[in-house]
C-alpha cells in the first residue's frame, strides 16, 4: 500500500489482484467510517470535493475501471463482457472485505452500480446514482460522448462550463508532455469504458432493475445535456424503492457543478452514519 | 513495379457549398442525391475500372466504405465479383484487388472468407486479398463495433479466415467475437491462400505484424505523401531492419492520386476543380471525431498525436484546401506525363515502393476526363514506371502466381492489437510485444 498526501483527506492506494490473477485493480481509499464504494464515470477516476466530503463520514473506496489506470492500459483487453465486469467488481468488493457498502456511481459508474446491485441484491446497503447511463429511449437519445468534438465536451458535461469547479476539472497540465499524457489517458479511459456502452449505452439493464433490493437515490442535473433529466422517471418506474432529487442549474456532473446540493441530497438520503472514533 | 488502377465511387454531383454544411460520412443527407446522379456515379465507376483492366493495368483495386458520399462502396466484393467475371470473360490478366473487406468492422468473418474465395474462383486465381483494420467511423458507427474492439476483432477475424482457407478438415471455431460449430467453406480460393495485404495509416504494430506474418503493407497516402511519406516509410523500413526482413520493395504498396494531361497547364486547368471537390467534400469533410474515436487508437498513439499530429499531414486543413495546397502537400500529383513520371518515380525509388496504386478518379471528375486520365497514364506513364525494380533482384512474393508472382504462405506471428491478451480461444496470433 502506498500513501500520498492530498490537501485533505489522506488518499491511499491499493492494488488488488482479482479475476484469478489476470487483473490488477487499483483502488483509491480515503476517510473513515462505514464503507462507501464509488464507481467513476467514463473518463476515469478523478478525486473531487464530493468524495472528499463523503470521506468525512465514510471510508471511500474508489476502484479504477480496467484499462483506466495509469501504466496499465491494456487490462481492458482482459475483460470481455459486461457480466464479467459485474463479477470483477463483486470480487473487488469481496477482496476489500467490504460489508454492505453504500454504492455510489456517476454516469457510466451509475450503470455499473445498478448492474452490481441487480446481480448481487444483498451486496449494497444503499445505492446512489448520479445521472446514470444504462437506459435508452429513442425519443430521448443519450448523447454520444465518444464522438463529441473535444471543444464541445465542456458544454455537454456542464450547464455552466465557466463554473469554477468545472474549470478545475477540465484544467490540463501546462507542460506539453504531461498534457499529452493526460489527454491520452482520458481518451483511452473513454475507449475502455466505451467497450460496454458503445454504440448504444443500453445493455438490457431495464429488465434487471427490479432485482435491486435496497433503497436507491437518483440524483440528476436538470440541465443535463448528455442524458436528459426525463430519464429520472424511467429509472423510478423500474426501481422498487427509489427517491429522486433533481438539482437546478446543473448539468451531467452534479457532484462537481453543484457539490453542496449533491452532498446534502446524498447525506439526507443515507442518514447520519454512525460516529467513528478518530 | 506493379501498378493498379485504384478507384472510389464518389457521388459526383454534390452542391458547391457542401463542405460548409455537411459531413461526408454517416450523417450526410441522402436527399442531396438524385436517382440519375447515383446511377451514373456508380455505373461510370465500373466502366472506368474495366477501361483500366483493358488498358493494361496490373490490377484493379477498390476499398470499402459504408454510409459514405465519397465512396459509395459498402462491400468491395460486389465490385470485385463483377470485375472478376468481366475480365475473365475478356481474357484480361489483371489482379482483382479489393483492399478490401475491413476485418475490424466485419461481424460475419466467415462470409468474408467465402466471398473472397468465390471471387478468386471466378477470376481464375487472380485475387489479391486486402484486409484493412478499419476506419473508426466505418467500423464503430456504421457497424456498431466498440472502438477498442476494432483491432482485437481484426486479429480474430483474420485468423479465422486464414484457417478457413487453409485447413483441410472442417473445424469448430470458438472465438470471442464469433463462434461456428463447423467451418468448411465451399469453394476455397483457387490459389489456396491468396496474397494478403494489410492497409495501415502508420501504426508501428500494424507494420510489425506484416513483417512477422509475411503480409504486404499498403499505405494510402490521403494525407499528403510529401508531408507523411518520409515519416511513414522510414518507420516501415527501420522496423523491417529490426525484424530482420529484407527491404524488398514488393512488400509495400503506395496509393497516390494522380491527374495527367498533355501538359502541366492543361492538367491544372482540367483537373483542379475536381481535385478540390474530391478532397474538400471527401476526406476533408470527415470530422476528426469520427476518424479518431476514443479506444480506436492505441494510448501511446494518442499521446504521440497529441504532441505531434504530423502523421495526419494535410488532413486537418483539407476541408478548405486549394489545388495548390493539395499539390504542395503531395496529396495529388498533377501534370504532364513527364511530370508525373518523374515525381511518382522519384518517390517510389526513394522509399522503396514496389506496388503503386494509381487513383485516377476523384470527386466530380466526369467520365470522359477519367477515361482520358486512365488512358494517358496507361500509355505515357505506366510503361516506364513498370521498369522500376525490374533488375533489382527482388522477387514479388505477394502477387498471384497466375500473374507472375511467387506467392508464399502467411507465417505465424503477432497480431495488430497492442497489448492483446492471449485467451484460450482460437488465437494463434497472440502478441508477443
Amino acid at each position: 500500500m502506498t500513501t500520498t498526501e492530498s490537501t485533505q483527506p489522506v488518499i491511499s492506494e491499493e492494488s488488488l489482484a482479482v479475476w484469478n490473477g489476470r487483473l490488477t485493480i487499483r483502488v483509491k481509499v480515503a476517510g473513515a467510517g462505514p464503507p462507501l464504494l464509488y464507481l467513476h464515470p467514463a473518463a476515469g477516476l478523478a478525486w473531487d470535493p464530493f468524495l472528499t466530503q463523503m470521506a468525512e463520514h465514510y471510508t471511500v473506496y474508489a476502484p479504477e475501471f480496467p484499462g483506466t489506470s495509469v501504466g496499465n492500459p491494456y487490462a481492458i483487453h482482459a475483460v470481455d463482457s459486461l457480466p464479467d465486469v459485474v463479477l470483477i467488481y463483486e470480487e473487488v468488493v469481496r477482496t476489500l472485505g467490504l460489508t454492505a457498502p453504500v454504492v455510489v456511481g456517476q454516469s457510466f459508474g451509475g450503470m455499473l452500480a445498478a448492474e452490481l446491485a441487480a446481480t448481487f441484491p444483498t451486496l449494497p446497503s444503499a445505492l446512489v446514482l448520479l445521472d446514470p447511463i444504462g437506459l435508452w429511449r429513442e425519443d430521448m437519445p443519450v448523447a454520444n460522448w465518444l464522438t463529441t468534438p473535444p471543444d464541445q465536451l465542456p458544454a455537454l458535461l456542464f450547464h455552466n462550463p465557466a463554473n469554477e469547479a468545472a474549470q478545475a476539472m477540465l484544467a490540463m497540465p501546462d507542460d506539453p508532455d504531461e498534457a499529452a499524457a493526460a489527454t491520452a489517458g482520458m481518451v483511452w479511459s473513454m475507449g475502455a469504458t466505451g467497450k460496454f456502452a458503445w454504440p448504444i449505452p443500453d445493455r438490457g439493464l431495464r429488465r434487471r432493475l427490479h432485482r435491486i433490493a435496497v433503497p436507491v437515490l437518483v440524483v440528476w442535473g436538470r440541465e443535463d445535456s448528455l442524458i436528459p433529466v426525463g430519464y429520472v422517471d424511467e429509472w423510478q418506474a423500474e426501481l422498487p424503492d427509489s427517491r429522486a432529487v433533481v438539482i437546478d442549474d446543473c448539468g451531467h456532473i452534479p457532484q462537481v457543478e453543484q457539490t453542496g446540493e449533491t452532498v446534502a441530497a446524498v447525506t439526507e438520503f443515507l442518514g447520519q452514519p454512525r460516529k467513528v472514533a478518530p | 513495379m506493379k501498378i493498379t488502377l485504384f478507384e472510389q465511387a464518389p457521388y459526383r454531383y454534390l452542391p458547391d457549398d457542401f463542405e460548409q454544411h455537411h459531413e461526408s460520412v454517416c450523417s450526410t443527407p441522402y436527399s442531396l442525391t438524385t436517382r440519375d446522379g447515383v446511377y451514373s456515379s456508380v455505373r461510370d465507376f465500373l466502366d472506368e475500372l474495366m477501361h483500366g483492366a483493358r488498358a493494361g493495368f496490373d490490377g484493379v483495386a477498390v476499398t470499402e466504405h459504408g454510409q459514405s458520399s465519397y465512396d459509395m462502396m459498402p462491400n468491395p466484393d460486389l465490385v470485385a465479383s463483377a470485375l472478376a467475371y468481366m475480365t475473365e470473360t475478356e481474357g484480361l490478366d489483371v489482379a482483382i484487388y479489393p483492399m478490401g473487406r475491413s476485418l475490424g468492422k466485419a461481424r460475419e468473418p466467415l462470409r468474408v472468407a467465402e466471398e473472397y474465395a468465390f471471387v478468386d474462383v471466378v477470376s481464375g486465381g487472380r485475387l489479391v486479398a486486402g484486409f484493412p483494420i478499419g476506419l473508426h467511423y466505418d467500423a464503430a458507427i456504421n457497424n456498431g463495433i466498440p472502438p477498442v474492439e476494432i483491432r482485437p476483432r481484426f486479429d480474430e477475424n483474420l485468423e479465422l479466415i486464414l484457417r478457413a482457407w487453409s485447413e483441410e478438415k472442417p473445424f469448430p471455431f470458438n472465438g470471442r467475437f464469433s463462434q461456428y460449430p463447423q467451418v468448411n467453406p465451399w469453394p476455397r480460393p483457387l490459389q489456396g491462400t491468396p496474397p494478403v495485404w494489410i492497409t495501415g495509416l502508420g501504426n508501428p504494430r500494424t507494420m510489425q505484424m506484416c513483417f512477422e506474418r509475411n503480409f504486404g503493407f499498403n499505405y494510402l497516402s490521403w494525407f499528403g505523401a510529401k508531408l507523411t511519406g518520409q515519416r511513414i516509410f522510414d518507420r516501415f523500413w527501420e522496423l523491417a531492419d529490426k525484424a530482420g526482413v529484407e527491404r524488398n520493395p514488393y512488400r509495400v504498396g503506395f496509393l497516390q492520386t494522380i491527374a495527367v494531361a498533355e501538359t502541366d497547364e492543361r492538367a491544372e486547368k482540367e483537373y483542379a476543380e475536381h481535385l478540390e471537390y474530391g478532397f474538400r467534400k471527401g476526406l476533408g469533410s470527415i470530422p476528426l471525431e469520427k476518424l479518431a474515436i476514443p479506444g480506436g487508437i492505441d494510448i501511446r498513439g494518442v499521446q504521440a498525436l497529441a504532441k505531434d499530429p504530423s502523421d495526419f499531414g494535410l488532413y486537418l486543413q483539407m476541408r478548405g484546401a486549394s489545388f495548390r495546397e493539395l499539390v504542395d502537400a503531395g496529396v495529388v500529383i498533377c501534370g504532364s506525363p513527364a511530370t508525373v513520371r518523374e515525381q511518382v518515380g522519384d518517390f517510389c525509388r526513394r522509399y522503396g515502393i514496389g506496388n503503386l496504386h494509381a487513383m485516377l478518379n476523384f470527386g466530380s471528375l466526369p467520365r470522359e476526363l477519367t477515361m482520358r486520365n486512365i488512358q494517358l497514364f496507361a500509355e505515357e506513364v505506366a510503361p516506364s514506371l513498370r521498369e522500376l525494380w525490374r533488375d533489382s533482384g527482388y522477387t514479388h512474393y505477394w502477387w498471384p502466381e497466375r500473374l507472375g508472382g511467387k506467392p508464399t504462405a502467411p507465417t505465424e506471428g503477432g497480431g495488430a492489437t497492442e497489448g492483446a491478451v492471449d485467451t484460450d480461444t482460437a488465437t494463434r496470433t497472440a502478441v508477443h510485444a
